[in-house]
């Protein structure tokens, strides 16, 4: 409990930092210890976070830090990447477990958010046209531009690589992301999931997210 | 004795146990016996005012006496060594017992997935019972394991059944394992494959026939769920 508030208290304190301006020292502290600690991370995600597709392993530079820490707590819990079928997400897991010390998550959150999102080139075959009538049900959350939402707890698609969004949505199909009972975002994500009829669909609604501005 | 050092749980666990303790022992002796040797030496022909050095070639008999007869015993030791390794490599390693259940183990990068017979007691049903990071197993009961990998050398390596096996891409290895006793243990990867080795962990947990049967009957997907998963 008392771990929690305390990890509450960097959260906001990182927070008021990044609105208040000039950062304070404890900030640029931080930043050094995010800086550090990513640099474990480039072995799999690129040295700017850009991904690489030999790895598995997703582009992430530029994903809002509140995401990034959410996802990197799920990791740690099991909550994502204990699935027997998540071959990727169980390549993750033990690195999020690195991520010992008070305020690690937070410290490479706060680092990750902070790159310049890539742009990666598209590698699936889809048909945009088809995939922009079914992102009409994905707008009310991730957004007509794609950037996300904090409000609705929606991370941004843009500036993923196509085979990393096809994945996930299969992953939120097939139950192998969002399918713990603790999971209560991957379970406003999941039925969205399910709206998609098929497997060329997912690619066709990856294909349009392609085309949205970075 | 030894395992009083490091928990044993596994029928073949004491085979192990004292084929290492026979090799200790009669290699201890040899150690204790020639650093005896060596020092009585050192200290019993120390340099002498007035007493020269003397060049040995060992070529005489009482000379070589030191040599052949050490050599011959330990020759002897070595064939008590060899017939107990070998009947421990057999019994652990060449002959399989009859299983009673099968497990299908399963290494990645990073983390270890396993396949459990639902209740129907056999493997690639819709029961299956599948895990990532927990073995369960029922005491006293023969299994079979049919380990693979999905990408690159692994290791099985579970101390308290003094098990170890590679896992290799591309191939079903069999073996077998005996829980002798229930508990909690934990099991690490033991063939270095990346980045993640170090933290690639899992655990045994061994439990009693009604543990077994109430963690089955909560984990067993119920067959329109399993239908599910399947489609
Ligand atoms: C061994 C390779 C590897 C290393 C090292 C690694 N990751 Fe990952 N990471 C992955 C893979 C593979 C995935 C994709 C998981 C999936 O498909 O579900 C991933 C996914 C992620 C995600 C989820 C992205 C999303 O859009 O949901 C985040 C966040 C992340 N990693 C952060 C990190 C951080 C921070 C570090 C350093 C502490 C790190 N990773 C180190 C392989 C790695
Ligand atoms: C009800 C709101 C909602 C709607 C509608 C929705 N999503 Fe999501 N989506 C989420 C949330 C929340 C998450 C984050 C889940 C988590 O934290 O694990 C998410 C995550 C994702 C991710 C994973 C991103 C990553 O970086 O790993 C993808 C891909 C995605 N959504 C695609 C879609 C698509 C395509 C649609 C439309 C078919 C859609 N979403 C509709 C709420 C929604
Ligand atoms: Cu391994």
């Amino acid at each position: 409990m008392q771990a929690m508030t305390r990890r509450a208290a960097v959260a906001a304190l990182l927070a008021a930092a990044s609105v208040a301006g000039p950062a304070p020292r404890v900030a640029a502290e931080d930043a050094d210890r995010g800086a550090t600690l990513f640099r474990y991370c480039t072995q799999c995600h690129g040295e700017q976070g850009e991904g690489n597709a030999l790895a598995l392993a997703p582009a992430i530079a530029g994903l809002p830090a509140w995401y990034v820490e959410r996802q990197l707590e799920h990791f740690r819990s099991g909550i994502r990447g204990r699935h027997f079928d998540d071959i990727a997400g169980m390549r993750m897991r033990p690195m999020s477990l690195t991520l010992r010390k008070e305020g690690d998550v937070a410290a490479v959150a706060a680092y990750v958010a902070s790159l310049p999102p890539a742009d990666p080139e598209p590698t699936l075959e889809g048909d945009p046209a088809r995939g922009q009538q079914l992102y009409a049900t994905c707008v009310a959350c991730h957004g007509a531009d794609g950037a996300g939402n904090q409000q609705m707890n929606a991370p941004p698609l843009t500036g993923s690589h196509d085979w990393y969004l096809e994945r996930q949505i299969q992953n939120f199909r097939q139950g192998i992301r969002g399918a713990d009972p603790a999971d209560t975002f991957g379970a406003l994500m999941r039925p969205m999931a399910m709206t998609l009829p098929d497997d060329q669909a997912v690619r066709d609604v990856v294909a349009y997210i392609m085309t949205l501005p970075r | 004795m030894i395992e009083r050092l490091v928990a044993s749980a596994s029928s073949y666990a004491p085979d192990i146990d004292g084929l290492i303790l026979l090799i200790a022992v009669l290699v201890g002796f040899w150690f204790l016996l020639t650093e005896a040797v060596f020092f009585w030496l050192i200290l019993r022909f120390r340099a002498r005012d007035g007493q020269r050095a003397e060049y040995i070639t060992g070529e005489e008999k009482s000379q070589k006496r030191w040599i052949t007869i050490p050599h011959l015993l330990v020759l002897v030791c070595d064939i008590f060594i060899v017939v107990g390794a070998v009947r421990v490599w057999y019994e652990v390693k060449q002959h399989l017992p009859e299983a009673q259940q099968t497990v299908r183990v399963i290494g990645q990068q990073w983390a270890w997935s396993f396949v459990h017979p639902g209740p129907d007691g056999r493997l690639d049903t819709a029961d299956d019972i599948k895990t990532v990071d927990e073995l369960h197993l029922q005491k006293d009961v023969t299994y079979h394991f049919e380990l693979t990998s999905r990408d690159v050398l692994h290791s099985l390596s579970i101390p308290v059944f003094r098990l170890r096996q590679d896992a290799i891409p591309g191939r079903v290895i069999r073996g077998w394992f005996r829980p002798t006793k229930t508990g909690v243990h934990d099991f690490q990867c033991a063939e270095i494959c990346g980045i993640g080795h170090g933290i690639m962990a899992a655990r045994v947990i061994i439990e009693t026939p009604d543990e077994h049967a109430a963690w089955m009957a909560e984990h067993a997907p119920t067959t329109s769920l399993a239908a599910a998963a399947v489609r």
